[in-house]
């Protein structure tokens, strides 16, 4: 019993980590039809500002709401001055250009903020433990735990209901049709890939009091992302939801039970669906 | 017209060509260093260090005058931690850049692939932290040297604590590389020879997290419902500090198991946790800033100090340490010839801030203190530092060659 809860916390709490950060890729491939290489970066980004931000202001909260927009704001310029230049072209050029930036993020970061690993605290309300079977757990993977799904309730909230979300739906379905009825897709796509940027940024923002902010720390999470979005269907948000969330359960419960074959888990999880359902759980059809 | 212009442009190349070699030669060539670590990714904090412990060598060196009356330049790579990179970027300061020494390398696994390459270029390369067993061991070569503590004499000195304490289970969590995995074999050889009756737990109860993750949690759940009497940590750099930081959140640190940090002393595990790390833990380290009260070490520690207001981590000593070890052995052989300099090495006595070392002629690894200690908050400095200090003496923790694996040839 202590086993089922403890690693369904740690799964649940590394998996809505996860889908932060593959909310943000899938839905600027589902409007934009761009795989962001750079995305890992923004993530990386959004950890080293808000604990530059925590330098000036040592609150984290503080760190949290603009160190997000701030990476989001790059993220615009991103877009409108290098991407927008590739969309015509063959789709190798985009992966070659978002793999540039995140070369171009990794280095930058560490002229900037030099190799050092840097740690950041987690802000006094969120910084405890409580006693749970006998051992302590930190507060702070279940504020993760929470956060994930209201950012997803109300990303979800904002694309189902609202104009400005059926707006990029509709772009994002036929974009010379929104073109033709006056949306202007061009700010449309600044604006969508910046949210891709506050997305990451965020995640994190969030993930930067619970592992040290450190140069390319954005790797592995990027890779696993990846997967999440190619297993939940690439554009779909609750298909990210529930990649993320099966790949992170898969992963604590593997840990545990797998031994060495742990490694191989989230591959093996990719090559499955990309075998039996490649457009994913819950993508379209191709 | 043309004829002549032709005839005198030829005149002026063959005169450059002539007299440019001649100036070459008598001006004294400087002496270059080829050094190669990680500068980038997320160890690159190990390359700055080393960097900087290179750059004050060099330059207290130049300053006294060189080295046989020549000035001494460095060359610095990035081994990116990635093996092919690692012999790429060796043989670019080999063949290209013409170095007469190679320093370096942080990654265990871009030593195994660059340690049998030395042999084409047949260049010495001083190793200064990369702690493979098998550089100097399975894969030893004329050409490779060791001067910093390596992995089976800091497991050994691990393996002294160990059996002291009251712990007889003993678990692992290491990274998912040779590192790892040989710190873990070389410590059950070691602890079982000194302690018969401990116990190791399977591998269903081990844990190898891989180099990437910065999530240790399941890890760490892992290990303590294993409930082991001990763990050994050989985690390193940013995965240890983020190790430290989340089991102490999940109450690994409470008591209930002993915990051993085979590299938990390293200054910038440290600096980066801070109040973070826990008090009363047993950490290793390659080089401790305070073991020694030489003057030569006190000197070291309040330069470095000075110049990068820092306390000189193992890395930064350890290239340190080889400039000046590379200094000795060409003043030794009275010559910068590769062949001479490594014969000079070979048997080579010196004192360094970690104090005197010997460079083992039999397989190339210098016999060198190990220090172990307690986190211990010391208002006078801003990391925990080790109190009390276990300094373990060279020949105390080192392996006879017999054991080794290496079998050197001429």
């Amino acid at each position: 019993m202590e086993t089922l809860v403890i690693n369904t916390l740690n799964g649940l709490s590394w998996g809505m980590l996860l889908f932060l950060i593959s909310m943000g890729l899938t839905t600027v491939f589902g409007v934009l039809g761009v795989l962001n290489f750079a995305h890992g970066a923004l993530f990386m980004l959004g950890a080293y500002v808000c604990m530059q931000i925590m330098q000036i202001v040592p609150s984290f909260w503080l760190g949290l709401a603009l160190g997000p927009l701030l990476v989001a704001a790059l993220g615009v310029l991103i877009e409108r001055y290098l991407l927008r230049r590739v969309y015509a072209r063959d789709v190798s050029f985009q992966l070659l250009l978002t793999f540039a930036i995140l070369l171009v993020l990794d280095d930058a970061v560490l002229i900037l903020w030099g190799p050092a690993y840097h740690v950041v605290e987690a802000p006094p309300l969120l910084a405890g433990v409580f006693r749970l079977f006998g051992h302590t757990y930190p507060v702070y993977r279940l504020f993760l735990i929470i956060v994930g799904p209201m950012v997803g309730i109300g990303l979800w909230f904002f694309f189902q209901f609202t104009r400005w979300g059926r707006i990029v739906r509709a772009a994002a379905l036929d974009r010379e049709m929104a073109e033709g009825i006056g949306i202007r897709v061009p700010l449309l796509f600044s604006a969508v890939f910046g949210l891709g940027a506050w997305l990451a940024a965020l995640g994190g923002a969030l993930a930067a009091p619970q592992q040290s902010v450190a140069p390319s720390m954005g790797d592995r999470i990027i890779i696993e992302s990846f997967i999440v979005v190619v297993i939940g269907g690439l554009g779909s948000f609750p298909g990210a939801f529930v990649g993320a969330l099966f790949l992170g359960l898969l992963e604590s419960f593997g840990t545990v039970f797998a031994g060495h074959a742990q490694m191989a888990l989230p591959y093996l999880l990719l090559a499955v669906v990309l075998l039996v359902r490649p457009r994913g759980f819950f993508g379209r059809e191709v | 017209m043309k004829r002549l212009r032709v005839l005198l442009c030829a005149a002026v190349v063959l005169t450059l060509a002539i007299s440019l070699p001649a100036a070459a030669t008598t001006a004294a060539a400087p002496i270059k260093i080829g050094f190669v670590y990680i500068m980038s990714g997320p160890f690159a904090t190990y390359g700055q260090f080393a960097k900087q412990g290179a750059e004050m060598a060099i330059d207290e060196i130049n300053r006294a005058g060189g080295i046989l009356g020549r000035t001494v330049e460095a060359r610095f790579e990035d081994s990116t931690g990635k093996p092919d990179v690692g012999i790429r970027v060796f043989r670019k300061l080999v063949f290209q850049d013409k170095v007469d020494c190679l320093v370096g390398l942080d990654s265990s696994g871009v030593a195994n692939a660059v340690v049998p390459a030395l042999l084409q270029m047949k260049t010495p390369l001083i190793i200064t932290h990369a702690a493979t067993p098998d550089a100097t061991g399975s894969l030893c070569n004329r050409y490779t040297f060791r001067i910093s503590l390596n992995l089976s004499q800091n497991v050994k000195a691990a393996a002294l604590i160990a059996a002291e304490t009251k712990a007889r289970t003993w678990t692992t969590i290491g990274p998912d590389y040779a590192f790892g995995y040989q710190s873990w074999e070389y410590f059950q050889k070691y602890l079982k020879q000194i302690k018969p009756e401990v116990s190791f737990l399977p591998d269903g109860q081990v844990a190898f997290p891989p180099s990437k993750t910065t999530d240790f949690s399941a890890y760490i759940t892992k290990i303590m419902q294993a409930k082991p009497e001990g763990v050994l940590i050989s985690l390193w750099g940013g995965n240890l500090i983020d190790f430290v930081r989340q089991a102490d959140q999940m109450g690994f640190f409470n008591g209930e198991f002993q915990v051993l940090m085979t590299l938990g002393g390293a200054v910038e595990v440290l600096d980066a946790l801070r109040d973070k790390m826990p008090k009363g833990i047993w950490v290793g380290t390659r080089y401790w800033f305070l073991a020694n009260e030489s003057a030569l070490n006190r000197r070291f520690r309040e330069d470095y100090f000075s110049r990068y207001s820092q306390y000189p981590s193992y890395n930064a000593h350890g290239a340190y340490g080889a400039v000046y070890a590379y200094k000795a052995a060409a003043e030794k052989a009275a010559a910068t010839d590769k062949e001479a300099v490594i014969k000079a090495l070979e048997g080579l006595s010196l004192e360094l801030p970690v104090g005197p070392i010997t460079i083992r002629p039999e397989d190339h690894q210098a016999l060198t203190d190990a220090c172990w200690g307690k986190t211990f908050a010391d208002p006078a400095y801003p990391i925990r530092i080790l109190k009390p200090m276990r300094v373990f003496a060279g020949e105390e923790i080192t392996p006879p060659v017999s054991e080794t694996g290496c079998r050197m040839t001429p």
